[in-house]
């Protein structure tokens, strides 16, 4: 058989094209049929989006609570002391480190809970590669 | 704070009526009314529209649960699963995220779950009240939820709780800084799950205010879009009032999680 292609493809390269050309064609179909399957349903699909808008606003929350404490706590404390405005700075900065360390908590948390990259595809994936 | 509240409702529907013509103030449902005005030693303690619907809540919960069991069949009846099923759901989230020692603690965190679903599902009714649209509401849920987890961390531990605040493996010379910046970000807590809960429902519902304002506004002609966004919309917004009172039962577990074993960093 090997042999075979190797002479048509000396001889009759018009031949051959046509043949890589057929071939292109199956497998576009077959891509094409492969990936509607894999496509995800679209209930599915607003369950997810909603999931990960929870998520997103979950560590926005986050994030802005830190700056919010912190102020108030230099707020509370500059009004404790008389030491405006020097407190409130210094623990705005300070909240918005306890904010972005909360955020990088939170994501590592649902980065444990998450499936591993790759091993979040349905098992029948692999048959359909070679 | 209720007149307060009520002013600045009238404010801003002044403002809404000269700025968009007929269109609804889309915060108007927000608004707080006595039903039974009663004063209790100079405070305002009347009957509320949204102590109203805290009261239903409390009563649908029961009358719910208490009714979907009452044949305690082996082969549950579909109210019986559905009763259930909420409390295998909510007994598993206990156990995963608090452990079996933890489980004593599952009737107030059901009690919660269940509190802040009764009153999203509800807000989903037409001419009903989203009492945890007001951020007082939920923050008073949070400061519970957040002054008990600090006690029950000091009864367990006593003063060794404070370690909770000294991360590990840090030079001595940053340990001042740190412990300040850990005090600060246990104290968010209580803020982020009261503002995370209010927002999204009350962004939620006066999105869908807005889009039923734009339904009316566009007439017979135009209307149809913005009520096919609103259907699907509305779908979404029955999704975040589950999740929203999931995600408040969860993180009350990871915070009963962190005050019992402190293993947490």
């Amino acid at each position: 058989m090997a042999g075979a292609d190797k002479t048509s493809g000396r001889n009759q390269g018009g031949c051959d094209q046509d043949g890589i050309r057929r071939r292109l064609d199956t497998l576009g179909e077959r891509l094409a049929e492969v990936q509607a399957r894999h496509a995800p349903t679209p209930l599915l699909d607003a369950g997810a989006r909603g999931a990960a808008f929870g998520q997103a606003m979950r560590l926005g929350v986050e994030l802005v609570a830190g700056v919010g404490v912190g102020g108030f706590i230099g707020w509370a404390l500059d009004r404790l002391f008389g030491t405006a405005p020097f407190l409130m700075v210094a623990f705005l900065i300070l909240g918005a480190v306890a904010g972005i360390m909360n955020v990088f908590r939170t994501a590592k948390a649902m980065q444990a809970k998450a499936p591993p990259a790759g091993k979040d595809l349905p098992a029948d994936m692999d048959d359909d590669d070679d | 704070m209720i007149e307060a509240y009520a002013a600045e409702g009238a404010e801003a529907g002044a403002h809404g009526a000269a700025g968009a013509g007929s269109m609804p103030n889309p915060m108007h449902q927000f608004e707080i009314k006595r039903l039974i005005p009663f004063e209790l030693f100079g405070v305002d303690a009347s009957f509320t529209n949204s102590a109203l619907f805290m009261v239903i809540a409390a009563c649908a919960i029961t009358l719910f649960t208490v009714y979907a069991m009452r044949s305690r069949a082996l082969v549950p009846t579909r109210l019986q699963s559905v009763a259930e099923m909420s409390y295998t759901f909510v007994a598993g989230m206990v156990r995963d995220n608090v452990g079996t020692d933890g489980m004593k603690y599952f009737p107030f965190i059901f009690t919660l779950f269940m509190f802040v679903l009764a009153l999203n599902m509800l807000g989903m009714l037409p001419y009903s009240f989203t009492v945890t649209s007001h951020i007082i509401v939920t923050f008073a849920l949070a400061a519970i939820i957040f002054l008990g987890v600090t006690v029950i961390g000091f009864w367990k531990h006593g003063v060794g709780f404070l370690r909770f605040f000294v991360p590990e493996g840090i030079p001595v010379i940053l340990l001042p800084l740190l412990v300040v910046i850990e005090v600060i970000s246990y104290l968010t807590r209580p803020i982020s799950l009261s503002v995370r809960l209010f927002a999204n429902m009350m962004a939620g519902h006066t999105m869908l205010k807005v889009f039923g304002a734009f339904v009316v506004a566009l007439g017979f002609l135009g209307g149809w879009a913005p009520l096919a966004f609103m259907v699907a919309f509305t779908g979404l917004e029955i999704l975040v009032a589950f999740l929203q009172a999931y995600v408040f039962a969860i993180l009350t577990c990871i915070y009963l999680n962190d005050a019992l074993h402190m293993h947490s960093h």
